[in-house]
């Protein structure tokens, strides 16, 4: 899979939606419910599909980063993990749109899926949960 | 003797809910009457000048060149929501129609002949919830189902998370009596001004049970007050009539707790939630919607405050308030919490 990939441009989904924390980011897919926590370079990744990117180009910038050899499993991970929950899609933009993320310090990525989704279906626009019964 | 083409009556009301103002036209009175009670409601006082949404509520079914809603921007139990890119069109279970363009500060809400007038009344309001929720989103207001407690002496407020039913109510009056203040018992407005978030008053009203006044007996007989709905046996009780002086119009949060009841649990057990579970509290307490646009200042924002929070999970046992310690053990859990 990585290698037939490695040139397949990726782009966030229009519906995921990002929003950055302390350490990190947190990524809520506004269709399926379901949440992620990024750390920093889990969220860098993350921010690369904001305007497009290969598996190439996000090793590329990983090492600028200052990424090695031994985070390249890390790396494939949270790459197969975004595509494999439907957080990217195949993009039609060309090359050269990748977006300029800085990184200050290096830790391996990584990306967190929570185990519950947020709620499908809810009670009214004000209130979201089911409530108990009395 | 009326005029063959004399205009239908028409039957006016105007609410000011937190930062809008609903100026409503009804096609039939008892809808409007009908409808005082959700409305009235959110009376908390705001000096800032409110948004005016227009509205008409009038007999009549959905367009029949409007593609039925299929809930992707929210899925209401009674309502379907969709967003054109404009307007949000939304179609109830019973066939309430609204088609609201927040733009233009304008709503339509067409009433169909159905023989269930209280599930129609239920319908209707749940429009309401929904254009007021967008209309406060509108205007840089995350709604969040959220009590408060607020620190005596101070602007500093605890945010209590729960599902309707769970207690939120009971724990916030046990601590009233104890000196804190409230925000309300279950609606907030959230907005980040400046560097800080900040957390804002709607309803001056509690959802109280009746059977609670074994606990608070200051409440003294709770069934003489209006019944919040035909679903639950809770009243609407005036927090002032009740707790003088123990409601404010704005805090700052600076704690989070998750509250469970606990069926067969110790009266009250306290565990500190990490920041990501901080989040996840209070990210179910948020209708988010399906469009990014308009999900992402909603999540931004409870980002925000979930990242200043230090938080605990409370559950509290069956019957806990009936002992006088459950409540000072809270008092102290809570300023403990507080940094």
């Amino acid at each position: 899979m990585q290698t037939q990939t490695d040139n397949h441009r990726w782009m966030l989904r229009p519906d995921v939606v990002s929003t950055v924390l302390n350490d990190g980011a947190v990524i809520l897919d506004l269709r399926s419910k379901f949440f992620f926590s990024a750390n920093l370079t889990g969220w860098a990744i993350a921010q690369m599909f904001e305007t497009g990117a290969t598996r190439a180009e996000i090793h590329t910038a990983s090492r600028q980063w200052g990424a090695n050899g031994a985070d390249t499993q890390a790396i494939d991970g949270v790459i197969d993990q975004m595509i494999s929950e439907g957080l990217v899609e195949p993009a039609n933009a060309p090359a050269s749109a990748v977006a300029g993320v800085a990184v200050a310090a290096w830790i391996p990525p990584a990306l967190t899926k929570h185990r519950e989704p947020l709620q499908r279906i809810m009670v009214s626009a004000f209130d979201p949960g089911l409530p108990l019964a009395e | 003797m009326i005029s063959a083409t004399a205009a239908p009556a028409r039957f006016e009301a105007a609410y000011s809910c937190g930062p809008v103002r609903l100026v409503l036209t009804f096609d039939d009175r008892s809808l409007r009457d009908a409808l005082h009670g959700l409305l009235s409601q959110y009376d908390a006082p705001w000096s800032a000048p409110a948004t005016i949404v227009h509205v008409t509520v009038g007999n009549g079914t959905a367009p029949r060149e409007t593609a039925k809603p299929a809930g992707t921007y929210l899925r209401l139990h009674r309502l379907s929501v969709d967003w054109n890119g404009s307007r949000l069109l939304s179609l109830g279970n019973i066939g309430v129609w609204m088609e609201f363009d927040p733009a233009a500060s304008r709503a339509r809400i067409a009433v169909p002949v159905h023989p269930d007038t209280p599930a129609l009344v239920e319908e209707i309001e749940q429009q309401f919830v929904l254009l007021l929720a967008r209309s406060w989103a509108q205007e840089g207001w995350t709604p969040l189902h959220a009590g408060s407690l607020v620190l005596p002496g101070e602007t500093r407020c605890v945010l209590l998370c729960a599902p309707s039913g769970a207690g939120k109510t009971t724990f916030i009056a046990a601590l009233l009596r104890r000196g804190w203040h409230t925000l309300g018992d279950d609606k907030i407005l959230l907005r980040m001004e400046g560097s800080e978030v900040v957390a804002r008053a709607l309803a001056r009203r509690f959802h109280l049970h009746p059977s609670s006044s074994r606990w608070f007996p200051e409440a003294g007989d709770l069934d003489i007050w209006p019944r919040y709905s035909r679903w639950t046996d809770k009243r609407v009780v005036q927090i002032e009539k009740v707790w003088p002086g123990r409601l404010l119009d704005r805090a700052v949060p600076a704690a989070a707790v998750q509250l469970e009841r606990s069926e067969n649990g110790p009266a009250l057990l306290i565990e500190p939630l990490d920041p990501i579970n901080t989040l996840n509290t209070l990210l179910r307490q948020v209708a988010i919607p399906g469009d990014a646009g308009h999900a992402r200042p909603l999540v931004a924002c409870i980002a925000a405050t979930a990242v200043r929070l230090p938080a605990a999970l409370i559950k509290i046992g069956q019957d806990a308030f009936a002992d006088p310690s459950t409540a000072e053990r809270l008092d102290a859990e809570l300023r403990r919490l507080l940094p």
